[in-house]
């Protein structure tokens, strides 16, 4: 034998489970074993298999609270010491699991938003999330840009560059006129096939549900609806916050292996940017992968909500409203005043709409509409439940009424106890006055 | 001289034939309905046959029920008389002078007055129908003054003049052998000329045979097919309230609900061809009251036309051409008219031959929602709250427990709790409902009763889902809800909601979980009772009371004397009684979920209700349910009643011990 002593093996040591800390997560130590070391008992914890574990340390990274730790045998122990004393410290080594990935996704860049559009006009949610687009891009250090799809929309890449686009991917044809599902789904997924965006945020409005879910699909990433909050995290991870489990609880979701990551938000929610209309910015025509032949859908007319009134109470950012307190028909002219003034629109409770007073469309509450403007001013309303899940979540509420015990008053952030036919003229008196004197200053 | 008897046998014979053949057609279209258990438990049914059918229970309900009354048990003894007509017009040898002297006087004498009573009971019937005619008696498709009816009933007092003839003759030719037992064909003798007493007898004779073989051919044809159907019916009846929906299974390649006539099961075909459109239903109905396009009679009405319209196609296996849903037509429903139903339970109370309306509407609202996804838009925010926070409003869970605010809370522990207390969604979120729960924990820790809440575990009871027909959301519901009772060892509730009560009592049992549930006025009545309740009734402060019973509470779960024992208790007077109470009650226009939803056609229900409160002066209008609670307050509101006040009774019995600590202190 003269072979001399190869350097002993680094020793790899065996997963151990320790005690009390599983919460029986639901086996994700178990679903990433490559050997089918582990078995879960009936608590839902796991039992490992030693003469199997190959120590992998999968199932020691995937535990969400830290439960399962690498265990060595004292001759093991000996021998890493031994290293540790000898050896150079080595580089970490690392996972090349991990490395694939990295490098598959490394290959996306840049935060992308969908601007939606009807008959050539913006939905203003897609400029909101410009705003949060411009915050994500810098965080990641790269372009902003937004998707411009329709027909004779070209209009709109200027607007998108006053909103902080720095490039608009512009797709025009008569192919795109009407939103279908299908030709979008083809067009956006063209562009991500060819651009690989690594972030795409859309409004999470009709259009924007149905498009982002198709999409997503289609090109096998994940989507998180719905989103209150994103940021990014060091590794380029979107941070994608909603309200789950009947808004219990907040929860940031992580598309951590795929690309690029898609977010709905609902409009409102983010905060709407300053209009630059200076800014400029680098239009790219991009050529429409579909043709008319191939979509199935045809849009034969569009027949418009009936409603009389255009006023749209869902998207307004101050509401006057008026319930049975308003007393009658003639009064609401005075919160139309004080709407005018504040540049909102008035609103109404059920009671006032059943009574003829104001149109249905006007309505707020459960079977109405469900508003969250700026200010939300209600007058004469008592605050029924039917009437509070349609407004509670206003950024601010003010109250009037005459009755100190009304219910309103427990989500109102301002009440006023008294008589609002006193009370409006003389705050729709003074809002004027404080409007005219600063056009004077 | 005997009348042709071959003449008459042939006739008869074609007559039974056609008879036979129009009964085998309609029967069999039942057979085409969806299989149902109705044969079970026989003298159970049995029992309520003879109360129902025979008895005539509910068609003396009201006072012209009578005259039915009359009629029905003028044809059981008068069936021996045509019998006997029948069978001698074809064996002239066959009669009832064969049967012993008594027992034949008896007969005639009987068959005498008996004819002599419907006469008189059809001179009334027409009467009502030509001169009074009561607006329920019309319906869209059906009128009171039809010809049908008044066929029907010259049909029938024809038979009775035939037959006074024909018996008159033979008596005054002196060839009747018992006639000094017949008063009345006596007297009918003394007035035939004397001349053509032989002629009498002939048209008589034939005017009998042919009318009563006419009635024979027409009766499958007519709504007077009841005469065959009632009394099945009542045997075939729900031997539980019916008001509970039966399961659906959620398995691929199911159908949902009822979008086609032969989807109802055979038992709602065969109540189709129960209903003799007497307009009781309708009377009833609190959607037919107020102006909406729903009358429960043409619910059924329209089940029996589109399946005799479609009879043809489904002899084929095909499906019909009619649609049961869809625009205005008879034979067809319109979605309108399903919606509108509140499930007060109104028109299967009302019904004489235990007809169950209702739930047929809930069958097709089931198909609206879970096959079409068709329903007002209002439910969509319903549905989604439901389905992601469990509770009608989207209100986070976490805040279920916020009435106790003012209170220690109290989780339920099994072992330890005697009583869960279900709060339920209005009492847990509703400002108005939340101060009924404080009254009602206020009463029982006042009693020492032993109680806990779930707190943010509760979940929705699901009731609304089910009456909308969202089968599918409300079956997952209650499998959460039966697994967390299951789970929590709960075995005594106290619900605040008389829609929480149905659901966990009478709902939850067929997923196995068997509760005894009460409601909190059943509760605080039992405690009165025990003395573990003081009042001693000097309460006055409420003023006159007048108490409006929840469909839920009342009708549907039997709970009448409770809370007016209660209130009783309190106030030292029991409450003043609307005009519609007890089983007969009128709904406050919230149930089946129409809380959820828009009133834009007609009046408003509950303003129907408060009118006819307000008509008794009353200081307070007393419910015991959250909707009742609501849709009162709002209907005074829109009144402009503001000095009548809502409370539960809950409330008048804190109150009451509340007053009695303040004298006492």
């Amino acid at each position: 034998m003269t072979e001399a002593p190869k350097p002993p093996k680094k020793p790899r040591g065996k997963a151990a489970l320790l005690e009390d800390k599983c919460i029986a997560c639901g086996a994700r130590c178990q679903s990433v074993c490559p050997v089918d070391a582990i078995k879960m008992n009936d608590a839902g914890e796991p039992i490992i298999d030693a003469s199997r574990c190959i120590g992998c340390v999968k199932c020691v990274k995937v535990c969400p609270v830290q439960a399962l730790q690498m265990s060595f045998t004292p001759e093991e122990l000996r021998i890493l010491e031994e290293l540790a004393a000898t050896a150079a410290p080595e580089a970490p080594e690392e996972d090349p699991e991990e490395a694939a990935l990295r490098k598959r996704l490394s290959v996306y860049s840049g935060v992308w938003v969908f601007v939606e559009q009807t008959e050539g006009e913006a939905a203003k949610v897609s400029w909101e999330l410009l705003g949060k687009g411009k915050e994500l891009a810098r965080a990641r250090k790269c372009g902003l840009f937004a998707v411009v799809m329709g027909e004779n929309v070209e209009h709109l890449c200027s607007q998108a560059f006053g909103y902080g686009a720095e490039t608009v991917y512009l797709m025009d044809a008569p192919v795109l006129r009407h939103y279908r599902t299908e030709s979008y789904q083809k067009s956006l997924c063209a562009l991500i096939e060819k651009y690989k965006p690594e972030v795409i945020l859309m409004g999470a409005t009709g259009l924007g549900r149905d498009l982002a879910g198709v999409v997503a699909t289609v090109v096998g990433t994940g989507l998180t609806a719905d989103c209150t909050g994103l940021s990014v995290d060091e590794k380029g991870n979107l941070m994608q916050t909603r309200p789950a489990f009947g808004g219990n609880i907040m929860a940031t979701i992580v598309c951590d292996k795929f690309r690029p990551q898609m977010s709905t938000v609902r409009p409102h929610v983010m905060a709407m940017p300053e209009f630059d209309p200076q800014a400029r910015g680098e239009t790219v025509r991009e050529p429409v992968p579909v043709t008319e032949d191939e979509i199935q859908v045809k849009v034969l007319e569009i027949l418009m909500d009936g409603s009389g009134s255009k006023v749209d109470i869902a998207g307004a950012e101050f509401i006057v409203s008026g319930g049975r307190g308003m007393m009658g028909k003639e009064n609401f002219a005075m919160l139309q005043e004080l709407a005018d003034v504040l540049g909102g629109v008035v609103g109404a409770s059920r009671s006032a709409v059943d009574a003829g007073w104001m149109p249905q469309d006007r309505q707020v509450g459960q079977t109405g509409k469900t508003v969250r403007p700026k200010v939300y001013i209600a007058c004469g309303i008592s605050g029924a439940i039917q009437h509070l899940v349609g407004m509670q979540d206003s950024d601010v509420v003010i109250a009037i009424n005459r009755d100190p015990e009304a219910p309103i008053f427990q989500v109102a952030s301002y009440g006023l106890v008294g008589d609002l036919f006193r009370i409006i003229p003389a705050l729709t008196g003074k809002l004027k006055a404080l409007k005219a004197a600063r056009q004077r200053a | 001289m005997m009348p042709h008897n071959a003449i008459f046998t042939a006739l008869l014979s074609a007559s039974l034939a056609f008879f036979c053949w129009s009964v085998y057609r309609r029967f069999s279209l039942v057979l085409h309905g969806q299989p149902e258990e109705r044969l079970d438990h026989p003298a159970r049914r049995l029992k309520e046959m003879l109360l129902y059918a025979f008895a005539q229970m509910r068609v003396l309900k009201k006072p012209f029920g009578l005259n039915h009354f009359v009629i029905f048990w003028s044809f059981m003894i008068l069936a021996i008389a045509n019998g006997e007509f029948l069978l001698n017009g074809v064996f002239p040898s066959v009669s009832l002078s064969l049967l012993p002297e008594g027992v034949h006087r008896f007969l005639l004498f009987a068959f005498d007055l008996v004819s002599l009573f419907t006469l008189v009971a059809i001179v009334l019937a027409f009467g009502r129908r030509l001169i009074v005619k009561p607006p329920y008696l019309d319906s869209l498709y059906v009128k009171g003054r039809s010809v049908e009816g008044f066929l029907i009933l010259a049909f029938i007092a024809l038979l009775m003049v035939a037959y006074f003839g024909l018996h008159g003759a033979l008596i005054a030719q002196g060839r009747e052998s018992v006639a000094s037992a017949m008063p009345i064909s006596s007297l009918v003798a003394g007035f035939l000329p004397a001349g053509s007493l032989g002629g009498v007898e002939l048209v008589s004779w034939w005017l009998h045979a042919i009318v009563l073989l006419a009635f024979i051919c027409f009766l499958p044809h007519s709504k007077h097919m009841h005469i065959l159907t009632a009394i099945p019916n009542c045997y075939l009846g729900s031997l539980d309230w019916p008001a509970t929906q039966p399961r659906e299974t959620f398995e691929k390649g199911q159908l949902f609900g009822v979008g086609s006539v032969e989807r109802f099961t055979w038992k709602d075909l065969f109540d189709s061809f129960s209903c003799t459109e007497c307009g009781r239903c309708q009377a009833a109905c609190p959607a037919t009251c107020t102006g909406k396009p729903l009358n429960p009679r043409q619910i059924v009405h329209a089940i029996k036309t589109n399946l005799l319209e479609n009879s043809q196609a489904l002899r084929e296996g095909r499906s019909g051409t009619l649609p049961l849903i869809g625009d205005e037509g008879e034979g067809t429903n319109t979605e309108d008219a399903i919606w509108s139903c509140t499930t007060c339970g109104a028109c299967i109370e009302a019904c004489p031959v235990l007809i169950e309306q209702m739930p047929k509407i809930i069958k097709m609202r089931r198909h609206l929602v879970e096959t079409e996804a068709r329903f007002p838009e209002e439910l969509l925010n319903l549905f989604e709250n439901m389905e992601q926070r469990s509770n009608p409003w989207g209100i986070a869970p976490g805040e279920r427990a916020k009435w106790v605010s003012t209170m220690e809370v109290r989780p339920f522990v099994a072992g330890e709790t005697e009583y869960l207390l279900y709060v339920g969604c209005a009492g847990s979120f509703d400002s108005r409902a939340k101060q009924v729960t404080v009254a009602l924990a206020t009463v029982l820790d006042a009693a020492g009763v032993s109680w806990g809440i779930l707190g943010k575990d509760e979940k929705c009871c699901g009731d609304s889902l089910r009456r909308l027909g969202n089968e599918f959301l409300f079956d997952k519901m209650a499998r959460e809800n039966v697994e967390l009772f299951r789970e929590r060892k709960v075995t005594k509730v106290i619900t605040l909601c008389p829609h929480c009560l149905t659901t966990l009592k009478n709902d939850y049992r067929q997923y196995g979980l068997e509760l005894e549930v009460v409601h909190q006025s059943e509760l605080v009545a039992r405690l009165i009772a025990q003395g573990r309740i003081k009042l001693d009734g000097s309460d006055k402060s409420l003023g006159k009371i007048s108490y409006h019973d929840p469909c839920y509470l009342g009708r549907h779960n039997g709970v009448f004397d409770a809370p007016r024992g209660a209130i009783e208790a309190a106030t030292g007077s029991a409450p003043q009684e609307l005009e519609r109470h007890g089983r007969n009650s009128f709904c406050c226009g919230a149930g089946g979920g129409r809380m959820w939803m828009e009133e834009f056609i007609g009046e408003r229900v509950n303003h129907a209700r408060v009118d006819e409160a307000l008509a008794g002066n009353p200081d307070t209008i007393c419910v015991a349910c959250p909707y009742c609670m609501t849709m009162m307050e709002d209907g005074l509101k829109d009144k402009g009643a503001n000095n009548v006040r809502v409370k539960d009774v809950i409330e008048v019995v804190a109150e009451g011990l509340m007053r009695k600590e303040l004298r006492k202190g």
